[in-house]
C-alpha cells in the first residue's frame, strides 16, 4: 500500500511555476504534505483548502452503514489474525474487498486504536461514537490526497494547464465523491487517485508503470474489472506489439511478471494458507438479484421498468375480463394475459434484493448480462486495438465501465464514478464531448441522489451539485464552441435541453411525492422512538441487505420517487452512452 | 495599481475574476448565494443549544416551545403561560413569527407542536423543520438586504467588489454560528435593521423608521442601534430646516408610533385587559431582576468583576443604574455626534435624499451597539452581533480610495473573529466546536486575512494601546494582533490540557473574557475616532452640494 505515495513523489516534473512562498502555513497544507506538493499554485491551494473545509464541515452528516462496515474491517484487521480476516462472521458486514484493501485498513487500524481502542473492538458493533467518525471521516479526506496529487500531475504535464486545472478541480470536487465517500462513506476518492494515476502513466508513456497501478487497483476493490478488458487489450497492444504488430516477448514477460507480483503479494499469504476458495466466495457472491435495491439507472432499469408498465397495463386488462365474463372465453386471454409470471408480480416489491423477476418480459439471468456486456465491450476494444492511442484508450476505458454499467449484473448506483471519472478527462475535447460529459454527468449524479434520503441532506446533494454544475459547466464550456449544427443536430440539442429542464421537474416531484409520503406516514421520531429511528436508517439502501422497503406498508408508495429518479436517469445515462460509442466509433 | 491588486488579493476575489474571466459573471451572484445557504445548512447539521440535554435543554427548545405555546393559547396567554419553563420573553413579532412557523410545522406533523406533550421533542424530521425555518427566514429577510446593501452602499465601486463584498458578509462566521448553530432568529432583527439603514439610503425614512421599529419588536437587542438610528433621523430633521424638518418630525412621530402599536394591539384594551397584560409584555422583554450579567460575557462589567466584585459590593439596583448612566453616557457620544454633523452639513436639502451623515450612520450603529455590549446590563455573549453587523458592512469596502491606508478592514476582520473566539464556551457546549474552528478560519482564508501580514502604520499606534491587556506575553510580543490571537490560541491548549487551579476554577473562561473585552474595548475607542474623522470628511465636503457618488446608479 505504501508504494503509491513514494513513486508519486518520485516522478514530479521539475522547473514548474512555484506558488508563492510564506504560505504553507496554512492546517491544510501540512495535510497536503503526504502528496508532497511543494508547487501548489495558489487556485490549487483554494481548491484544497474549499474541498477540506466542506468534508471537515460534513463530518456530523448522515453515514450510512458503510461506515459500520469499514469500522468492521478497522477491528477485524486489527484484532485477528490475518488468516481469519475473510473467516470472520462476528459482523453481518463480512470483509468482503481483495488482500490490499485490508492491508490498507490494517494500516489504518494502528492509529485508530490509539485515539480510540473502541473502533477496534470486534465485539463492539455499530460504534459510532464522535471519535471513531471524526477518525475514519478524517482517512477518507486524508487517503483522497492520492487523488489530489494524481490530479495535480495532470495539470502540471498538460499542453492546456488551465483547461486541465478545471478538470481536475472539478473531479476533486465532484459531487459523486462528496455523496458517495464523504457523506454515505467509502473510500473511492483514494482507488479513483489510483485509477487516475494509472492513467497518467499511460498518457506519458509509461505502460508498465500504468500496468502496475491497475493491478494494485484491482486488489484494492475487484470493481474495476469493468474496465480490465480495456487495460488488457490497450497494453497488450501497445506495450506487448510494436506498432507494425510484431510481438515483443520481453515487453511482455516484463509486463506479464509485474501483474503477477502485484497478485502475488496480495493474494500470496492466503494462497499459502489454502484460503483462495474462501476469499473468491467473499468477493464473489453470486446470490444477488439483477437489479441492486435501488435500481442503478442503467439499461436493465429500462427494461425492468417496461416490465412493469406492461403488467399495469395487463393487470388492467385481466380486471377487465373478469368484470366481463363472457369475454373470458375470448382468444385473447389464451394468447396473452395467461403469461403473466406470478412470482413476476410478486417480485413488484420491486427492488427488494433478490431476484428480479420480470412478469411480462422473459426473464433475464447472469450469463445474458455477461454476453451482452463482453458483445459490446469487444466492438470498443476492436476500435482499440485498431488505434492503441491515449485518446482512444481513455474512451474505451470509459465505455468497458459504462458497458459493465449499462449491462451488469447487480450493479450498485455508485458505480457511476466508473464512468463519470475518466469521462471527465474528455470533457472539454470538444462541443460533443462537452455535451455527453453534461448529459452523463447530470444523469449521473442525479442518479446518485437517493443513496442519501435523509431530509436533512437533500439540500446538501441538491444544492451542492446544482452549484458544482452552475461552476464548473462555463469553465469547460468556453473551451469547446458549437459547431454550425446540422437541422437534426439542431432538433437532438433542443431534446436534450428539454431533458436537461425536466431534471429540475423530475426534483420537484421527487421531492413533493417523498415528503407527501413522509407526511402520511407516522414520524418515527417522537423522543422515546430516536433509538429505533436511527436504526431504522441505518439499515436503509445499503449494499448488501436492506432496503427502504422493508420499512412500512407504504412501501411500494416509497419505492415509486425511486424509480422515477432512476428511470429518468436511465434514459440519460443510456443517450449519453450511445453518443460516447458513436464519437468513438466514427473517430479516426 | 498592480501593488494594490497583490496587496488586495484573496481567494474569493481570484474566484470572482475567474468567473468574470470564463464569461460566467452574471453566475457570481447566484453561486455566492447558494454557497451562503448552503453553508448554513452545512453548520446545521451540527448539534444546536440544549440537545437531548432534558429537562430544561436550551434555546432551540425555547423557540420551539414558544411556537407551541402561540400556536395553542390566545395571545393574551402568551406572556403569562408557564414563565419558569421557557416563559416567552422576546417581542410580539417574535411571537407572530413563531406562531406561523408552529402552525406550518403542525400541519406536516401535529406531534412537533402538540401543548404541553411536545416538551423536549428533538426528532431527525422536527430538527430539520426548524433548522429549515431559520434558514427560511434568513433568506427571505437578511440575505436579499445584504445583497441589496452591497449593490446600493458600493454602487460607486467595481461590480467585482460588490461580489466580494457580498461573499465577505454573508459568510460572516458569527452570525452562522450562533443561528444556524446555536439556534436563534437574529437574522430576522439584523435583517430589519439592514433594511432601515437601506431605506434611508433611499431618502424613504418612514419605512426605514418603521423597519426599525419591527426589528426592535422582533428581537429587543435592535435597541443597541437606537440611539444612532435615532441620531440620523432627528439629525435629518435639523439637516432639513425648520419647515420640512418639523414635517420629516411629525412623520417619524406617527409612522413609529403607529408601527409600535400596531404590534401590540392584542395586548391592548379591547383585546386584552389594560394595564395588566401590556404590563407583562414589557416586565417579560425587560428582565431587570436578572443580575448584571449572566455566565461569561466579554464586556466590562464582567471582565472587572474579578477584581472589583461588583456584585458583592453593590445593590442589584445600584448596579442596574450604574450600568444604565454608563450606557447610556458611552451610547449617546455617537448620537451626538451624529446630530452635530447633520447640523453642520450642507448639501441638496431634500427630503427624498439621504443626508450626508448617512455615511456615519455604520460607525454610529457600531459605537453605539458597542456602548451597549460593553457597559449595559444582562448582556449575552450572543449580543456581540450587534456591534459586529455594522462593523461588517464596512469590511466590504476593501481597497476603495477611501480606504487607501486606512485600518477598517483589518479592525473589522479582527473584532469579527474575536466576536467568534468568544463565544467558544457557548458553542462547544452546543456540539459546535467543529465549525468553531473550521468556519472562521475558512472565513479568514477565503477573504485573504493573515494575520501574520497584515502591515500598515497603525500596528505602533495599536500597540502602545494594547500594552493595557494584563498579559506579559503581549508585551513581550511584538505585535498585538498575533498576540491576541496567541491568547486565545493559548488559551485553548490550555484549557484543553491544564486544569485550572481549584481556587479560580473558571480561570481560563476569565482570562478568555479578558483578552476579548480589552479587544472590543479598544475598537470601540477605534470606532469612535473613525466617527470623528468620518465626520470630519463630511463636514468639509458637504458644504457643497453632495457629491455625485452619493447618488445611487440605480436612480
Amino acid at each position: 500500500m505504501s508504494s503509491p505515495p513514494s513513486t508519486l513523489s518520485r516522478r514530479r516534473p521539475s522547473g514548474l511555476p512555484s506558488a508563492p512562498s510564506g504560505l504553507s502555513k496554512s492546517v491544510e497544507i501540512q495535510e497536503a504534505r503526504t502528496s508532497k506538493e511543494p508547487w501548489l499554485t495558489s487556485e490549487e491551494r483554494d481548491v484544497l483548502v474549499l474541498s477540506t473545509v466542506m468534508k471537515v464541515v460534513l463530518f456530523p452528516a448522515y453515514h450510512s452503514t458503510d461506515f459500520e462496515v469499514h469500522r468492521n474491517w478497522l477491528a477485524i484487521t486489527h484484532s485477528l489474525p490475518i488468516s481469519k480476516w475473510y473467516f470472520d462472521t462476528t459482523s453481518e458486514w463480512t470483509l468482503d474487498y481483495p488482500p490490499f484493501f485490508a492491508y490498507f485498513e490494517y494500516l489504518l487500524s494502528w492509529p485508530a486504536a490509539l485515539i480510540d481502542p473502541g473502533i477496534t473492538t470486534l465485539n463492539n458493533l455499530g460504534y459510532a461514537a464522535w471519535s471513531c467518525v471524526a477518525y475514519q471521516r478524517w482517512t477518507v479526506i486524508i487517503s483522497e490526497l492520492v487523488m489530489a496529487a494524481a490530479l495535480l500531475r495532470f495539470v502540471r504535464s498538460s499542453s492546456d494547464p488551465s483547461l486541465q486545472r478545471v478538470i481536475s478541480a472539478s473531479l476533486f470536487l465532484h459531487p459523486g465523491f462528496i455523496i458517495v465517500d464523504h457523506i454515505h462513506f467509502q473510500y473511492n476518492g483514494f482507488m479513483y487517485g489510483i485509477l487516475l494515476w494509472s492513467i497518467l502513466a499511460a498518457r506519458n508513456g509509461q505502460l508498465l508503470k500504468s500496468g502496475i497501478l491497475f493491478a494494485v487497483l484491482l486488489n484494492f476493490k475487484h470493481i474495476y474489472m469493468y474496465i480490465a478488458p480495456a487495460y488488457f487489450v490497450y497494453l497488450l497492444r501497445a506495450y506487448c506489439f510494436n506498432p507494425r504488430g510484431s510481438f515483443l516477448i520481453q515487453n511482455f514477460i516484463k509486463l506479464g511478471a509485474s501483474v503477477a507480483g502485484i497478485f502475488a503479494v496480495s493474494l500470496g499469504p492466503f494462497l499459502a494458507m489454502g484460503q483462495i476458495p474462501q476469499l473468491l466466495s467473499r468477493l464473489f457472491p453470486f446470490t444477488r438479484g439483477l437489479n441492486h435495491a435501488y435500481w442503478a439507472a442503467n439499461a436493465w432499469a429500462l427494461v425492468t421498468a417496461a416490465d412493469r408498465v406492461l403488467l399495469q397495463c395487463k393487470s388492467m386488462q385481466l380486471v377487465r375480463l373478469t368484470l366481463f365474463p363472457t369475454l373470458l372465453i375470448g382468444a385473447k386471454l389464451r394468447g396473452t394475459s395467461l403469461t403473466i409470471n406470478t412470482s413476476g408480480v410478486e417480485s413488484t416489491s420491486r427492488g427488494l434484493v433478490g431476484d428480479t423477476h420480470f412478469a411480462i418480459l422473459p426473464n433475464i439471468e447472469p450469463r445474458h448480462t455477461f454476453i451482452v456486456t463482453i458483445l459490446f465491450q469487444l466492438i470498443f476494444l476492436a476500435k482499440l486495438w485498431r488505434k492503441p492511442d491515449y485518446k482512444s484508450f481513455v474512451h474505451a476505458l470509459t465505455l468497458c465501465g459504462y458497458c459493465s454499467f449499462m449491462f451488469g449484473w447487480h450493479v450498485h448506483e455508485k458505480a457511476v464514478l466508473l464512468i463519470l471519472v475518466p469521462l471527465s478527462l474528455l470533457a472539454a475535447d470538444d462541443y460533443a464531448h462537452y455535451r455527453t460529459f453534461v448529459m452523463a454527468s447530470l444523469a449521473g449524479i442525479v442518479g446518485l441522489f437517493p443513496l442519501l434520503f435523509t431530509p436533512a441532506e437533500w439540500f446538501i446533494k441538491v444544492g451542492y451539485s446544482a452549484i458544482w454544475f452552475a461552476v464548473v459547466l462555463p469553465g469547460l464550456a468556453r473551451r469547446c464552441p458549437r459547431p454550425t449544427p446540422t437541422w437534426i443536430g439542431e432538433i437532438v440539442h433542443r431534446l436534450e435541453g428539454l431533458y436537461i429542464y425536466g431534471f429540475v421537474a423530475l426534483q420537484l416531484a421527487v421531492t413533493a411525492f417523498t415528503a407527501v409520503l413522509a407526511w402520511k406516514s407516522p414520524d418515527p421520531g417522537a423522543p422515546p422512538e430516536i433509538p429505533l429511528n436511527l436504526t431504522t436508517s441505518g439499515n436503509l439502501l445499503e449494499a448488501t441487505t436492506s432496503s427502504p422497503l422493508q420499512r412500512s406498508s407504504l412501501s411500494q408508495m416509497e419505492f415509486l420517487p425511486l424509480m422515477m429518479t432512476s428511470v429518468y436517469c436511465a434514459v440519460g445515462i443510456t443517450w449519453a452512452f450511445l453518443r460516447l460509442s458513436w464519437l468513438y466509433i466514427k473517430s479516426s | 495599481m498592480r501593488e494594490r491588486e497583490e496587496r488586495f488579493t484573496s481567494p474569493a476575489r481570484n474566484w470572482v475574476r475567474w468567473m468574470q474571466r470564463i464569461g460566467a459573471g452574471d453566475r457570481v451572484t447566484y453561486v455566492t448565494l447558494g454557497s451562503a445557504a448552503l453553508v448554513r445548512w452545512m453548520v446545521a447539521l451540527g448539534g444546536y443549544s440544549g440537545q437531548a440535554d432534558a429537562p430544561m435543554h436550551g434555546d432551540y427548545e425555547a423557540q420551539r416551545h414558544w411556537m407551541e405555546l402561540t400556536l395553542h393559547l390566545p395571545p393574551t396567554k402568551w406572556y403569562f403561560y408557564d414563565l419558569p419553563y421557557w416563559g416567552l420573553d422576546y417581542p410580539p413579532i417574535t411571537a407572530y413569527v413563531s406562531w406561523v412557523c408552529g402552525w406550518i410545522g403542525s400541519q406536516i406533523n401535529k406531534d412537533w407542536f402538540a401543548l404541553e406533550k411536545s416538551r423536549g421533542y428533538e426528532s431527525d424530521s422536527s430538527r430539520v423543520f426548524m433548522r429549515a425555518t431559520v434558514l427560511a427566514l434568513d433568506l427571505a429577510i437578511y440575505v436579499p438586504c445584504i445583497v441589496l446593501f452591497c449593490r446600493r452602499w458600493f454602487a460607486y465601486r467595481s461590480r467585482r467588489t460588490q461580489e466580494l463584498a457580498t461573499i465577505t458578509l454573508l459568510l460572516q462566521p458569527a452570525l452562522i454560528l450562533i443561528d444556524h448553530g446555536h439556534f436563534q432568529y437574529n437574522n430576522v432583527m439584523l435583517g430589519l435593521s439592514l433594511y432601515a439603514i437601506l431605506c434611508f439610503r433611499e431618502g424613504k425614512d418612514l419605512l426605514g423608521a418603521a423597519a426599525f421599529v419591527c426589528s426592535m419588536t422582533f428581537k429587543q437587542m435592535a435597541l443597541y442601534y437606537a440611539p444612532a438610528v435615532f441620531g440620523y433621523l432627528l439629525g435629518k430633521c435639523f439637516w432639513l430646516g425648520w419647515r420640512e424638518g418639523r414635517t420629516l418630525f411629525l412623520g417619524l412621530a406617527v409612522v413609529s408610533t403607529l408601527t409600535l402599536l400596531s404590534t401590540l394591539i392584542p395586548f391592548l384594551p379591547p383585546f386584552a385587559p389594560f394595564p395588566e397584560t401590556l404590563l407583562q409584555v414589557v416586565h417579560r422583554i425587560f428582565p431587570v431582576a436578572r443580575g448584571l450579567f449572566e455566565d461569561k460575557v466579554s464586556n466590562f462589567w464582567c471582565a472587572s468583576d474579578p477584581i472589583i466584585h461588583w456584585r458583592r459590593r453593590l445593590s442589584n439596583e445600584m448596579l442596574v443604574r450604574f450600568s444604565g448612566i454608563g450606557t447610556v453616557g458611552a451610547a449617546a457620544l455617537p448620537m451626538l455626534h451624529l446630530l452635530r454633523v447633520s447640523w453642520g452639513a450642507g448639501g441638496r436639502q431634500q427630503r427624498n435624499v439621504a443626508s450626508p451623515a448617512l455615511r456615519l450612520l455604520p460607525w454610529a450603529m457600531f459605537n453605539s451597539a458597542m456602548a451597549f455590549f460593553l457597559f449595559s446590563f444582562q448582556v449575552h455573549e450572543k449580543s456581540i452581533l450587534l456591534p459586529l453587523m455594522p462593523l461588517t458592512l464596512l469590511l466590504g469596502d476593501r481597497g476603495s480610495e477611501a480606504d487607501d491606508g486606512d485600518d477598517t478592514w483589518e479592525w473589522g476582520v479582527l473584532v469579527n473573529n474575536m466576536g467568534v473566539l468568544t463565544m467558544w464556551p457557548l458553542l462547544s457546549k452546543d456540539g459546535q466546536a467543529l465549525n468553531y474552528f473550521v468556519l472562521p478560519l475558512f472565513w479568514n482564508y477565503l477573504i485573504g486575512y493573515n494575520p501574520l501580514r497584515l502591515s500598515s502604520g497603525w500596528f505602533l499606534r495599536f500597540l502602545t494601546l494594547v500594552c493595557a491587556v494584563p498579559c506579559t506575553y503581549a508585551m513581550t510580543h511584538a505585535d498585538p494582533v498575533q498576540s491576541s490571537y496567541t491568547l486565545i490560541a493559548i488559551l485553548h491548549i490550555m484549557e484543553a490540557t491544564v486544569p485550572p487551579p481549584q481556587r479560580y476554577p473558571d480561570l481560563w473562561v476569565v482570562a478568555r473574557v479578558a483578552v476579548g473585552c480589552g479587544v472590543f474595548g479598544l475598537a470601540w475607542l477605534w470606532g469612535l475616532r473613525k466617527q470623528l474623522e468620518v465626520g470630519w470628511g463630511i463636514g468639509t465636503f458637504h458644504a457643497a452640494p453632495a457629491p455625485p457618488r452619493l447618488q445611487s446608479k440605480t436612480k
